[in-house]
């Protein structure tokens, strides 16, 4: 440990880190371009120069190493004066295009001028002009002339993902960030550089001109596309009532978590986000014959719990079977395992997912569901729905979630469900699938709940609700405490679990993994 | 009872003020009809809408979007004007331009006249001068609320 004095106030600081981090440790914030927390120091945009009492010229604080003793000044007037200077060499060759840049509002060349610039440039030369939306990637598009040089992508490229697509070309005021001979960026982190840009140099194809960045709110959640569980902000517009235009989500960005996916996600997670607003499920659906019931979630309940009490009265729990997957979170496993298993012996439970896919070694898993790992630590065995075994015995069926539809085709679908008294579907999306059902009860998605979810490592991360559920749409934790409390083997158990954390401190106290993780 | 006597005499003497008012305009106004120029006008009623006001240079009257030489609209979705509108009656959808000058442009642009406080703050806050409240239209009634709505080309013209 040494002692330094950052604005004459002193601070002990581990050995051997930057002045930089030393400030940000101690919650001065020095203003930087091209430093990222995920790589070392490049030191190129000259934006978080500190005057350190002893040396003669102003130093770089992402680049210089405490010392004991160490004077540093972040706020006198040499390092304000430079970094205006800094700043106005930055935009001499910026062109002032905000308006209409993605960037505008996340960009920190912009906040930085309002903080520290606000000057009158001197440049009277007109500014060069430059390749302003040259393609460089399958989502990503490259303005020159935004372009400040931070080196931050082609550094990503580099030590992230390791392909190199991008390089430096040229030199002094003609250099410029490029891809070599026509060979576009092309992985599955691309969309990254998009976010890292600091300037709006790099924008991706998906986001651009959609939406400005200011109007979007901003949620943190769990990336449920596949089973390593990154931390993401769901950015969403809440959307224009009085022009009828619907809440909508316009991108994801990564969250930092250094102990799940550092700073990054993949693209399949970044892009795929059109399954939260399309094609969603927001009203209960009751087949016509049924016409004793109204549809609300009340009156299902009940209707669902007499067809349990039934069998559970005639003491033939067996014909229940359930198709489950692993999108649905923690609590909601406890609870099917709690009441299905343990109180009703219900044996045929299967899982359908969605088919495994390719994975990578940076952060992507070969499952394309979140939870697969607390599915097998709550003690559910992972057994694929064999449509025979359906077929036969069962006379309740509760299906989570649509994905038997990816194993079989419709029509078997269809003639198995046919052979069956009672089908219940409990759904976010819309599908071929809700005319086979009786009941068709839509769920709310990972975004639009509270809970958690265990990752492929074992990790347990909770996540709470970004937004309302759509329509009429149900958490599915509710639906089964609503259930478990209504057919009555332990009301007072099922009365007191209000909340996902009230279902979670239940999970800790009778499956051992989540008392050890916890 | 006395408070009763109290109304009445503050009635007559609101009659008495507005009958001065009446016949000192009516005299005035007489005086002007015959040709003698007085200090005084008499009548200060306009016969609108045969006869109208001039409108001040700075008045905020209906929206107009100004149009680039070739006729495409000079904004440039930048919903500056969206964000900044205190009733959220301007909505904004921007695509994009195959041109290389001008990328961004808006393909939607819609102003609800019916909840428009004239402001003026979007014309204020655009960075291109692309909307301005500058026609002197002020009669803005219309036969259903839908009428309201202008949306780019009503904008426009």
């Amino acid at each position: 440990m040494v002692k330094i004095f950052i604005d004459e106030k002193s601070f002990e600081v581990e050995d051997g880190i930057t002045v930089f981090k030393a400030a940000k440790e101690a919650g001065i914030a020095i203003p930087h371009l091209c430093y990222h927390d995920a790589f070392p120091p490049e030191g190129s945009c000259r934006m978080c120069l500190v005057e350190i009492e002893g040396l003669p010229k102003l130093e770089l604080a992402c680049s210089t190493q405490v010392r004991d003793g160490m004077k540093v000044f972040t706020k006198s007037e040499r390092v304000v004066e430079a970094r205006k200077g800094v700043l106005e060499f930055l935009l001499a060759e910026h062109p002032l295009d905000c308006p209409i840049c993605d960037k505008a509002g996340d960009c920190k060349l912009q906040d930085y001028y309002e903080t520290y610039g606000l000057f009158e440039s001197q440049f009277r030369e007109v500014k060069e002009k430059r390749e302003k939306k040259a393609k460089i990637g399958k989502n990503l598009i490259h303005d020159e002339e935004r372009c400040i040089i931070c080196k931050r992508c082609v550094r990503f490229l580099k030590e992230v993902t390791h392909t190199q697509e991008l390089g430096i070309f040229e030199r002094g005021i003609h250099t410029s960030v490029n891809i070599y001979e026509l060979l576009p960026v092309d992985n599955n982190y691309s969309g990254n550089l998009a976010q890292i840009c600091p300037v709006g140099a790099i924008t991706d194809t998906d986001f651009r001109f959609k939406t400005r960045s200011w109007l979007l709110k901003k949620g943190k959640s769990i990336c449920p596309l596949c089973s390593r569980g990154c931390n993401i902000s769901i950015e969403y517009h809440p959307g224009f009532p009085h022009f009828q235009v619907p809440k909508k989500v316009f991108r994801i960005y990564s969250l930092e978590n250094p102990d799940v996916n550092g700073f990054w996600i993949c693209d399949l997670g970044r892009y795929g986000y059109s399954y939260i607003d399309e094609n969603r499920l927001d009203r209960i659906m009751i087949k016509k014959e049924e016409q004793k019931i109204e549809p609300t979630w009340e009156q299902s309940l009940q209707f669902i719990a007499e067809k349990i009490k039934g069998l559970n009265f005639l003491k033939k729990t067996s014909q229940i079977a359930l198709v489950l997957n692993t999108w649905l979170s923690n609590e909601e496993l406890f609870l099917i395992h709690k009441i299905f298993k343990s109180d009703l012996n219900v044996e045929s439970i299967f899982f359908a997912d969605r088919p495994q896919s390719e994975g990578d070694d940076i952060l992507l898993t070969p499952e394309r569901s979140p939870n697969r790992r607390g599915a097998q630590e709550m003690g559910l065995s992972i057994q694929p729905v064999k449509l025979e075994t359906l077929a036969t015995k069962t006379r309740l069926l509760l299906v989570f979630g649509s994905s038997i539809q990816d194993q079989f085709s419709s029509s078997d679908i269809k003639k198995v469900l046919d052979k069956i008294e009672t089908k219940i579907l409990f759904a976010s999306h819309s599908n071929d699938l809700i005319s086979f059902f009786d009941i068709v009860l839509p769920t709310a998605l990972i975004a639009e709940k509270g809970g958690s979810l265990t990752n492929v490592e074992g990790r347990i991360q909770k996540f709470s609700p970004v937004f309302e559920p759509s329509g009429d749409s149900l958490p599915e934790w509710m639906m089964l405490a609503d259930l478990g409390r209504e057919f009555g083997i332990n009301p007072s158990f099922y009365e007191q679990l209000k909340t996902p954390e009230a279902i979670s401190i239940e999970t800790e106290k009778e499956i051992p993994f989540f008392r050890e993780k916890k | 009872m006395i408070k009763a006597l109290g109304y009445f005499i503050e009635i007559i003497r609101g009659i008495v003020i507005t009958s001065r008012h009446f016949f000192v305009n009516f005299f005035f106004r007489i005086l002007n009809v015959l040709g003698i120029k007085t200090k005084r006008k008499g009548a200060v009623t306009i016969q609108y809408p045969e006869q109208r006001k001039e409108i001040a240079t700075r008045h905020r009257s209906l929206h107009r979007l100004m149009a680039r030489e070739d006729g495409k609209p000079r904004c440039v979705a930048c919903m500056l004007c969206a964000t900044v509108c205190p009733s959220e009656c301007i909505y904004v959808e921007a695509a994009e331009d195959p041109e290389l000058e001008m990328q961004k442009y808006p393909s939607k642009f819609i102003i609800d006249i019916g909840r428009c406080c004239f402001c003026g703050f979007c014309v204020e806050a655009c960075p291109e001068d692309a909307i301005r409240m500058d026609t002197g239209k002020i009669e803005l009634a219309g036969y259903s609320r839908d009428d309201l709505v202008y949306d780019l080309d009503k904008l426009l013209k």
